[in-house]
């Protein structure tokens, strides 16, 4: 059998069902390479060992009774620490909320325990999931297991580090500027941002109301699937929330792409942000293998990538500031230096600024709509290089955000980031797909067929 | 006078204790504020429609 830290969800499934492991076993085998591996990749902010062992046992007597959950039933999940977990500390990462215990869970966290999951602990985030890799804050920051010298990228850190580093076999993360695609793509996983509303924010600290998303990473396209169907559905308690009663993500997985058309936004990484020679490279094979598996793809056109991320910025900014005005006022000296330095210009953007962002989101989004009336799927890049060394601060500082992710932000259309190769150096490349609002399935479908034709998701981080 | 102008404007905002401890962190991002400003053009037509438009009903 595969060592257990890497099997996938279905995998860990089909061990249990087969008696060849147990949730005990694995949570035991995973809690012990957590301690192992912590040190170095620093993917945890608070481990749950004991949390995690009692819903083990629990767990595991119920499959023994043959009571089954679900396919999430007795699998492990880290989450994102600004995702309440009742009973333990939800700290976002900072001095602010050091002592911050949840008294509830998040609607998230409440679902993948009713779905028999087994909640490991809270992982690494960017403080307040906007500051980027510090070494001012009470932990360190998450290392990337293909070389931890460098980032795992962000904000949801932890959660990439974790699973690239055999840690965990899902986890949730949160994307407000790119944050869960950001981490897929420096640690070589799948990471989804699903459409808007579909999955809720309740009890998850928000950086940003217009641009939030809770998604799914795991290290398949199939498990992100499958932990996408527990975390989805309408909450009236979340006035985002979409009305919708799409389910069953993985329907269109194992259809291919023969047929499909995919539209291909060259522009972002040919013109408005130039691309990595290597990133390109990623992106054109991706192409080729989408076209020798019967796709049809074409060169399409977005607004300028620059345009995008100029909207995404004011209107994160301002929203964050409201969020953060009281502590930033209060307690600056809590806050680490990066994400001061990231929130406190909302208290400088003029009202009208952040009216005419959201006048210009609107014809964006009808943009993005007329691109998917004539294609199925679009493709883009998401980082434009691999991960920097996090000890070079010019450099993170230069390519932290030379990316192609926030505008899904703006528009809110689901958007999936994953391995499309690795680097000279050996750290992974990436790319994007995007689909329709509440096509989340095609966009899975999509990035299956690239799995299948490629090898990526078979490689390890040689972390240990 | 661009001093007087962030110092005024952070003061209206309230930040008066960040002023004293982080001077360069709230230049920084009055810097970045005044970079962003205006980065994203207005509509030609004055009347054009934020999102999300005002809803009313049962719901809210």
């Amino acid at each position: 059998m595969t060592d257990p830290h890497w099997l996938s969800i279905t995998e860990i499934g089909a061990a249990y069902a087969a008696k060849k492991l147990s949730p005990v076993e694995l949570t035991t085998h995973l809690l012990a390479r957590i301690e192992r591996l912590q040190p170095k990749l620093h993917a945890f902010i608070t481990i749950d060992a004991e949390g995690a062992m009692a819903a083990a046992r629990t767990a595991e007597a119920e499959l023994a009774a043959g009571r089954t959950r679900g396919k999430l039933h007795g699998v492990p999940v880290g989450l994102k620490d600004i995702i309440d977990v009742a009973g333990l500390r939800t700290t976002a990462h900072s001095r602010v909320l050091i002592d911050n215990v949840a008294t509830s869970d998040a609607v998230v966290t409440a679902k993948l325990r009713g779905a028999g999951a087994i909640i490991l602990g809270k992982l690494a985030t960017h403080e307040f999931a906007i500051g980027g890799p510090s070494h001012d804050l009470p932990w360190p920051a998450a290392r990337n297991p293909w070389n931890p010298d460098h980032h795992p990228g962000g904000s949801s850190s932890g959660s990439g580090a974790g699973l690239a580093g055999g840690l965990f076999p899902m986890a949730l993360g949160s994307d407000t500027g790119g944050s869960v695609r950001n981490p897929a793509s420096a640690c070589g996983i799948v990471g989804l941002k699903p459409t808007y509303g579909l999955v809720s924010r309740c009890g998850v600290f928000p950086l940003s109301f217009t641009l939030d998303h809770v998604g799914p990473m795991t290290r398949t396209v199939a498990d992100n699937a499958l932990l996408l169907d527990t975390i989805a559905g309408h909450d009236p308690a979340d006035p985002g929330s979409a009305a919708t009663g799409t389910r069953a993500f993985g329907r269109e997985l194992g259809l291919g792409v023969a047929g499909l058309r995919i539209g291909f936004v060259r522009h972002f990484h040919e013109r408005d942000m130039p691309a990595h020679p290597e990133v390109t490279a990623a992106l054109e094979h991706t192409a080729r293998v989408l076209e020798a598996t019967g796709a049809l793809v074409e060169t399409t056109t977005l607004p300028d990538l620059n345009e995008f991320s100029a909207v995404n910025r004011v209107i994160l900014t301002a929203e964050a500031w409201a969020i953060h005005a009281t502590w930033l006022r209060e307690q600056p000296e809590n806050y680490g230096q990066l994400a001061r330095q990231r929130l406190l210009p909302g208290a400088f953007i003029p009202a009208g600024d952040y009216v005419n962002a959201q006048r210009r989101r609107l014809t964006m989004i009808a943009q993005v709509n007329e691109a998917l009336r004539k294609y199925d799927v679009l493709m883009c890049a998401s980082s434009m290089d691999p991960a920097s060394n996090i000890h070079d601060e010019p450099e993170t500082s230069r390519t932290y955000p030379r990316q192609a992710r926030t505008p899904f932000n703006v528009t809110g259309h689901p958007a999936l980031a994953m391995c499309a190769g690795f680097s000279s150096g050996g750290l992974p490349l990436s790319v994007q797909f995007v689909g329709r609002f509440f096509d989340d399935a095609r966009v899975l479908r999509v990035a299956e067929a690239l799995e299948r034709g490629t090898e990526w998701h078979k490689r390890r981080a040689p972390v240990g | 006078m661009t001093d007087d102008l962030m110092v005024a404007l952070a003061r209206a905002a309230g930040l008066d204790k960040a002023l004293e401890k982080f001077p360069a962190d709230v230049r920084a991002a009055y810097e970045q504020a005044r970079r962003t400003a205006g980065a994203v053009a207005a509509p030609d037509n004055p009347t054009a429609e934020p999102w999300p438009p005002m809803q009313a009903g049962p719901n809210l």
